[in-house]
């Protein structure tokens, strides 16, 4: 549906500055949710504003539904709804006003029309401001009547940049659940700086550094890519024989475990329930080795650290037995994940050092 | 490429009598002009006197600096937003990516302003009305008169047009208009302190908004000043879409 070859977009031609979408390729199949995820700067709108027509590429071609951007740029254009970072409205109009403007403009047609607004508003949940003027709307608002104007033409192709940016966080939700509605019957690409967004609406991921692509893969794989970083065991007992317990257990794959005992302070009577947390060490020079591939321009995040996940749930059933056994009663046992957000910074930091190797 | 010109033709005519500044320029306007009328019709009464050199349809259009004083006010004020705002608020960026192109986008900008400026003007029709209801009026001069009102203020929106494609700030595009205008009537002036018959004189008498708007009041259509009009509203219009398209590359 959407397919990007070699995009290249820089801004002062000549300078010695790096490009800020720099050889760019990847393909979006129709009824995908892809989610642009990338630290600020990294080159999400631009890439975004490409697609959408609105800055032209200084290299490389963009198809939209199978039409080239640059070549067959009206064609392209009526393929898609583009909700800009800026959610910029005419305040002066109503939202009803604004939608029919905008209905015509993308040639919906007069009998058409109306139907086409109505249906828009209530896909964004607007229709109780539908007769307010925009200037009066707040931010949220505002933001669903941009996602409304992108909708009402009916177009395969949504292109939504930033659409929770500045949102509050009921508002995020509300709007994630509409995303996700949307993944129905459109092919969408939004672009984030929240990892955890992604997740939550999305079923495809690529991760954006320094205007390369470093990542692309099913958002289930991200999931997978969290390594166990490791584990908490919530015990009853006495403090010192469960800590050699559980050192005697892990041994060298964990760090010394951290003793966390609850004050009577924090409303828990001193029965000497305590918590006890390990951190695995992991072995990060291989690791890294696996993920800076210099041959692997993208790297796909099906390389996961199974081994070490496997390792670590025994030494995890190990050290409950040598509790158990050391005469302590435990109460829960839970393993501790890399956030998303950690995942991101490793493979972003990743491709900052390939880009800095090859320079 | 050209359904998109109704649309935003139409949206452009709404907001700007949706906005106060359209009224406070209207009511300025017409105030100016009402004021202009009765100092020209004082004057004439004044004079009792069948050899005057000129008739009331001559001094109302363009023999008295009133004129040209209301247009600097009238024109730049009216382009000044035109794509000037819609770039700094970020509308631009929707309006472009919907399926429109450049040309409608100027065009339909352009042809909304010139219709407002047509229509600030209808009022003073009844001035001449007024006029020909005590004096006989030529109403041949009349309508050359109003062609020449066209024609000048077509060429000055064109430029307001060009002036606010190619900065981000509304005062700026008001400063530069306003520039360009006054520095054309005082080339105009020019015809009259030139060197009688040098080249320097041909040429300033030939961009002279004076004379072109002398000619016109007196009933002549002058072929050569409605090309010159026509070529800067073509220049300008151009220049303009091509701006919009340049900025795509430079994002």
């Amino acid at each position: 549906m959407i397919s990007v070859k070699h995009l290249v977009k820089r801004y002062d031609s000549g300078s010695r500055t790096a490009p800020a979408v720099n050889d760019v390729s990847f393909h979006i199949e129709q009824g995908q949710v892809a989610g642009f995820v990338g630290p600020n700067g990294a080159g999400k709108s631009t890439t975004l504003r490409i697609l959408a027509g609105f800055v032209a590429p200084t290299s490389g071609s963009v198809t939209i539904a199978g039409f080239d951007v640059e070549r067959q740029s009206l064609q392209a254009r009526q393929q898609l709804g583009y909700m800009p970072e800026s959610s910029a409205l005419y305040p002066e109009m109503r939202v009803n006003e604004y939608l029919r403007f905008r209905a015509e403009l993308k040639q919906v047609p007069r009998a058409k029309r109306r139907a086409a607004v109505s249906e828009a508003l209530d896909a964004a949940g607007i229709s109780d401001v539908a007769d307010a003027c925009i200037k009066h709307l707040s931010k949220g608002y505002k933001q669903r009547v941009c996602l409304a104007d992108a909708l009402v033409a009916r177009p395969p192709v949504l292109i939504l940049d930033e659409p929770t940016s500045g949102l509050d966080p009921n508002q995020i939700r509300e709007m994630r659940d509409v995303i996700r509605g949307l993944g129905q019957n459109h092919t969408v690409v939004i672009s984030t700086h929240v990892l955890s967004e992604v997740e939550a609406m999305c079923n495809r991921v690529l991760l954006i550094a320094k205007g390369k692509l470093v990542a692309e893969s099913a958002v289930h794989e991200l999931a997978k890519k969290r390594r166990a970083t490791g584990v908490a065991f919530v015990v009853r007992g006495d403090v010192a024989a469960s800590v050699g317990a559980v050192q005697a257990a892990l041994g060298r794959a964990a760090c010394a475990p951290t003793v966390h005992v609850p004050s009577p302070r924090e409303g828990r009577p001193d029965d000497g329930v305590h918590e006890i947390r390990c951190a695995w060490t992991h072995e990060p020079e291989r690791d890294r080795q696996n993920l800076a591939d210099p041959q692997a321009q993208t790297q796909t995040l099906t390389s996961t650290t199974l081994s070490d996940d496997e390792a670590s749930q025994r030494a995890t059933e190990q050290a409950v037995q040598a509790l158990v056994r050391a005469g302590c009663a435990v109460r829960a046992v839970r393993s501790l994940h890399d956030s998303l957000e950690d995942v991101f910074a490793q493979l972003t930091e990743v491709g900052h050092r390939e880009t800095e190797n090859r320079e | 490429m050209m359904q998109s010109f109704w649309p935003i033709y139409k949206r452009e005519i709404f907001v700007f009598f949706v906005t106060p500044l359209a009224w406070v320029l209207a009511a300025v306007f017409m105030i100016v002009q009402g004021m202009h009328f009765v100092v020209i019709v004082q004057y004439f009464l004044g004079i009792h006197d069948a050899g005057a050199d000129q008739t009331p349809v001559q001094a109302f259009f363009g023999s008295t600096v009133l004129l040209y004083l209301i247009m600097f006010l009238l024109v730049p004020a009216m382009t000044m937003r035109l794509l000037a705002e819609e770039r700094r608020t970020g509308t631009l960026e929707t309006l472009l990516t919907a399926p429109t192109s450049y040309s409608a986008v100027v065009l339909a900008k352009y042809a909304s302003v010139l219709t407002t400026y047509v229509a600030m003007w209808i009022p003073t029709v009844l001035y001449m009305v007024i006029l020909g209801r005590n004096i006989d009026i030529d109403w041949q001069v009349v309508g050359a008169a109003y062609l020449g009102i066209a024609c000048v203020g077509a060429g000055y929106l064109a430029v307001g047009v060009l002036m606010s494609a190619i900065t981000d700030s509304q005062f700026v595009a008001l400063v530069l208009t306003a520039l360009v205008m006054v520095g054309l009537f005082v080339l105009g002036v020019g015809e009259f302190t030139a060197r009688e018959g040098s080249w320097v004189q041909a040429f300033c008498s030939h961009v002279s908004v004076w004379a072109h708007m002398s000619h016109f009041a007196s009933g002549i259509v002058d072929l050569r000043a409605i090309v010159f009009y026509a070529s800067l509203v073509v220049t300008s219009l151009f220049a303009s879409v091509r701006v919009l398209e340049a900025q795509r590359w430079g994002g």
